[in-house]
């Protein structure tokens, strides 16, 4: 067992799928539950020598998250419920986080799936608000076109899914 | 959640998007990957999982729930039950196979479990177990994405049979291992225990770890989240404290056949310690209370008839530790206590009473001080043996009080008159309090007092001390023989604390009395030096009437003129000072000293001490040699039942001498004795005579039962005046309750006082048996 201070300042590679190897500490890996339950399970030493394979991140996704977990790297890793529960509710995304979501419509979809599969909760919500703040305030027409998405619903489909969602709708 | 109308069939919240194009269905293939990777870490972990299969195993469990699935994803279903679904999560299978698996595994397991029996079934079992559990975290952590996703949603949407990652594995467990060899493992359990019971060394660490298993195992199966030891009580405490009942049974019936009592009571004590241990070495917390009580049961409760039996045996034979021992054993089993409660207070009522009647041969003869040191011995005793050997338990305090109480009230000196004990009890403090030759240290008697004190807490009939004492403290403070002021305030005060300021409120005053007269006193003096007079030297104490227990002189007296100037003088100081008060001399309590100078031979003049009556006597042969017994009592005024015993003491002294007769009375006739002789210059004559302090005894209890009657009818009254109607029965009860801090009352007397209200119409008869105050 390594103490805390060892921790801080020990270093991991992570390796992308194409091949690159990026360097972090090991508390900024650990913002990725992934990560930590990894490190937890098979041991400091499994990863102070060996690169950590990321098999569905490339270099440039992973390069983008790394740089989302530096910035954060001091963030309680625990918020309770309640925080959780009120965070969901907001579409408030901080200065940085909004600024760093400023990339295209792919790479914004690819760090979603990243954060998912790697299981960092806190840029996951970053993300999807990004994305809910996409949707907000446009009518089904005007989302389509945002993400180019064909409309497949028969007019009858689209009447009756109309008036299930009627009390959504601004009057 | 944001909501908006939804734009197209297939739209998916960004998190469950895939854009990996993987196979829909769970293939063999991929199954075959999975499974591969699991059975490694269940039966290989400790050879080590490297960073490439970590990761592939999750990311297969990933990519598996991330896919595209096409069957089934038909319109109809989507807008019937994916409405509010904004994706359709998969998973299932995957989860169902992982059970399947270790549905197999555990059956595996299961047919091994077989071939081991007693203590290698035990270390099967925790050996299996712990590498279960262990790889079953490693897999939880790698399912991890089907945990958030999958497992999360079926719990959310309240399907009872879907458990995390984790929790399936001890699931699992329980249904598939568990059940079925549970009671095999339990029974080495037993066996080992009862090994260690019998003396020998075990591993106890087993036990540990089957605890642990067993109580990891209780899952509520209503909510996931909270564990019950359900499981770990039905399974392990259940058997356990049988065989712990069967095995303490067995011992303790053995036991007590071939040893003593007192041998098993060590024994037993050592057997609980020694549960109590055990509990902290390798059980759970939680048998403690029940494995304790099973315990108490078997060794103390069913045997309780034995022990109690001997502990008359232990306190015949003083042996305090054994009796500390029982103790602390029976208290622990419910009502273990109250028996021996009882037979406690039974052999110190007896001892009380065997100490009393020991030193009581001649009650008449009998020393105050024996009389209380004996009862304070026996209390002293029993007090210690409450503190050191019953935890100074309260309710052995009581049963201790109860026993004292009886002895103090009710013994062989009390045969004689009940108010034997405070008369007693009284006298001693009045032996303390007098001034006395040995001149007791200061502590030391204020331990004495509060020894008395102790007495004085069992005494029943409180006002019949309360009698005796204002009388000794009264002759106390009026010829000032009392030992000190300290001491005697300090009685007063221990008095007043234990009943009350009315209690002690006369004492209180009397002693008042005789501060104020100081004062008055050196005010007369002052008064008579300013008259330029010459005055005798006198003192006065003016004692107020309602407090103090004396009355005025049942003889007249015509003081000699050298008295009654300075009598008469005072008076007149006096009221000037208070006007419109009575003055009543209580010339049988003055007292005075005359010099002789008649006597021939003597060196030095006599001085004797004499009682005013004595003086008057005496000084009439200042003017002739020889007086007549008329001629006294006419000068004097005295009548006979004062002048008789002066007389017989100045007799008896010969002070004077008798003619005409040898018995003091009418006809005969008393001469100055001009040789008197004595060894000491200061002559005491005034010495009280035995008659006249059992005449006192007497009169003080006569005086308590006229005093009780008017203290009933003065609580009758005021218990009326504030209930203002009243059940008879009811005013009775009452009244014994308000009473019973002074004496003990008698219905009858009771009944008789309320006759007298009555009469006297403070009550009247209402319908019904009621009573009614009348204002």
């Amino acid at each position: 067992m390594s103490s805390e201070k060892d921790k801080s300042t020990q270093k991991v590679t992570l390796a992308s799928n194409d091949g690159s190897h990026i360097e972090v500490d090991r508390v900024v890996a650990e913002r990725s539950m992934l990560i930590k339950n990894l490190i937890e399970d098979l041991g400091d030493d499994s990863v102070s020598t060996a690169a950590i394979p990321i098999p569905n991140v490339n270099d440039p996704v992973l390069r983008k998250v790394v740089e989302w977990c530096e910035k954060h790297r001091g963030d309680s890793q625990q918020s309770t419920e309640e925080e959780n529960d009120s965070r969901k509710k907001t579409t408030d995304i901080d200065e940085w986080d909004q600024k760093f979501m400023q990339v295209d419509q792919e790479m914004l979809f690819e760090i979603i799936l990243a954060a998912n599969y790697l299981d960092i909760k806190a840029l996951l919500d970053v993300g999807c608000k990004t994305v809910a703040n996409m949707i907000k305030g446009k009518s089904p027409e005007e989302i389509r076109k945002t993400f180019n998405i064909t409309n497949d619903f028969t007019p009858e489909e689209e009447e009756q899914i109309r008036r299930e969602n009627e009390w959504a709708e601004d009057r | 959640m944001i909501s908006t109308p939804r734009t197209c069939r297939a739209f998916r919240a960004p998190c469950g998007v895939s854009l990996l194009a993987w196979d829909s269905s769970l293939t063999c293939h991929r199954w075959n990957y999975l499974q591969a990777g699991i059975t490694k870490i269940m039966l290989n972990l400790q050879e080590g999982v490297d960073l490439q299969t970590y990761m592939g195993i999750y990311t297969a469990v990933h990519n598996f729930c991330t896919s595209q699935k096409a069957v089934g994803f038909s319109v109809t279903a989507n807008i019937n039950t994916g409405a509010h679904r904004g994706a359709h999560l998969l998973g299932e299978d995957l989860y169902k196979k992982l059970q399947e698996y270790l549905s197999a595994h555990l059956r595996g397991l299961l047919n091994e479990s077989k071939l081991h029996t007693d203590e290698a079934l035990l270390a099967f079992y925790i050996r299996e177990w712990q590498r279960y559990t262990v790889a079953a975290k490693y897999i939880h952590h790698l399912f991890r994405y089907l945990n958030r996703h999958w497992v999360k949603r079926e719990m959310d949407e309240g399907k009872k049979s879907i458990f995390d990652v984790y929790t399936l594995h001890l699931v699992r467990w329980r249904d598939v291992l568990f059940e079925p060899v549970s009671g095999k493992v339990m029974g080495a359990v037993l066996m080992l225990v009862e090994k260690q019971r019998n003396g020998e060394t075990i591993e106890y660490n087993q036990i540990k770890q089957v605890v642990e298993s067993f109580v990891s195992l209780g899952l509520d199966d209503t909510d996931v989240a909270k564990t019950t030891l359900d499981v770990y009580r039905f399974s392990f405490e259940r058997p356990f404290l049988q065989a712990t009942r069967a095995f303490y049974q067995n011992e303790s019936k053995q036991f007590v056949a071939e040893n003593s009592v007192v041998e098993y009571m060590k024994k037993a004590e050592a057997r609980l310690d020694e549960e109590e241990e055990r509990v902290k070495i390798y059980l759970h917390p939680d048998i403690a209370i029940p494995l304790k009580k099973a315990c108490n049961e078997v060794l103390i409760a069913e045997h309780s008839t034995i022990l109690r039996d001997e502990f008359q045996v232990l306190l015949d034979n003083d042996r305090e530790d054994d009796m500390k021992r029982m103790y602390s054993l029976l208290s622990r089993i419910p009502d273990g206590l109250e028996p021996l409660r009882q037979k406690f207070e039974n052999h110190v009522r007896k001892a009380g009473l065997a100490a009393v009647a020991k030193v009581s041969v001649d009650v008449d003869k009998l020393e105050p001080k024996v009389y209380v040191d004996a009862l304070l011995e026996i209390h002293t005793q029993y007090q210690g043996l409450v503190k050191r050997a019953f935890n100074d338990e309260p309710e052995f305090t009581r049963s201790l009080d109860n026993a004292c109480r009886e002895f103090v009230n009710r013994n062989e000196v009390c045969k004689s008159g009940s108010n034997k004990s405070p008369e007693l009890l009284a006298k001693y403090t009045d032996v303390l309090l007098r001034k006395s030759g040995t001149g007791a240290e200061e502590t030391e008697l204020e331990n004495t007092l509060s020894q008395i004190m102790t007495v004085f807490k069992y005494i029943e009939d409180k006002d019949v001390f309360q009698k005796f004492y204002s009388r000794m403290l009264a002759r106390r403070l009026v010829h000032s023989n009392s030992s000190s002021d300290d001491a005697e305030t300090s009685m007063i005060s221990k008095l007043k604390e234990a009943c009350g300021f009315e209690y002690t409120n006369k004492l209180q005053r009397m002693f008042q009395d005789m501060q104020i007269s100081k004062d008055l006193n050196t005010g007369f003096k002052e008064h008579v030096q300013g008259l330029g007079a010459k005055g005798l030297d006198s003192a006065y104490s003016i004692l107020g009437t309602g407090f103090w227990p004396l009355t005025a002189p049942n003889t007249t007296f015509n003081p000699p003129e050298e008295i009654s100037a300075d009598c008469e003088r005072f008076a007149r100081f006096y009221r000037n000072k208070h006007e419109g008060r009575k003055l009543t001399w209580l010339w049988q309590l003055c007292k005075g000293e005359i010099k002789t100078n008649y006597i021939r031979n003597a060196k030095m003049p006599y001085t004797f001490q004499v009682s005013i009556y004595q003086m008057a006597i005496l000084l009439l042969f200042n003017e002739k040699d020889k007086n007549t017994y008329e001629e006294i009592a006419s000068t004097t005024q005295l009548n006979t039942e004062a002048l008789d015993p002066s007389l017989s003491i100045l007799l008896k002294a010969k002070v004077l001498t008798i003619s005409d007769g040898d018995k003091v009375g009418p006809g005969t006739a008393y001469s100055l004795n001009y040789d008197f002789k004595n060894k000491k210059f200061r002559v005491n004559l005034n010495v009280g005579m035995k008659s006249e302090t059992k005449q006192e005894e007497a009169e003080t209890n006569k005086t308590i039962e006229e005093d009780r009657k008017l203290l009933l009818q003065s609580a009758i009254v005021r218990i009326m005046k504030a209930r203002k109607r009243m059940k008879h029965q009811q005013l009775v009860s009452e009244t014994i309750n308000q009473i019973r801090q002074r004496f003990v009352p008698k219905v009858g007397d009771i009944k008789k006082c309320i006759e007298i209200l009555l009469d006297k119409e403070y009550l009247e008869r209402l319908d019904d048996d009621d009573l009614g105050y009348l204002a």
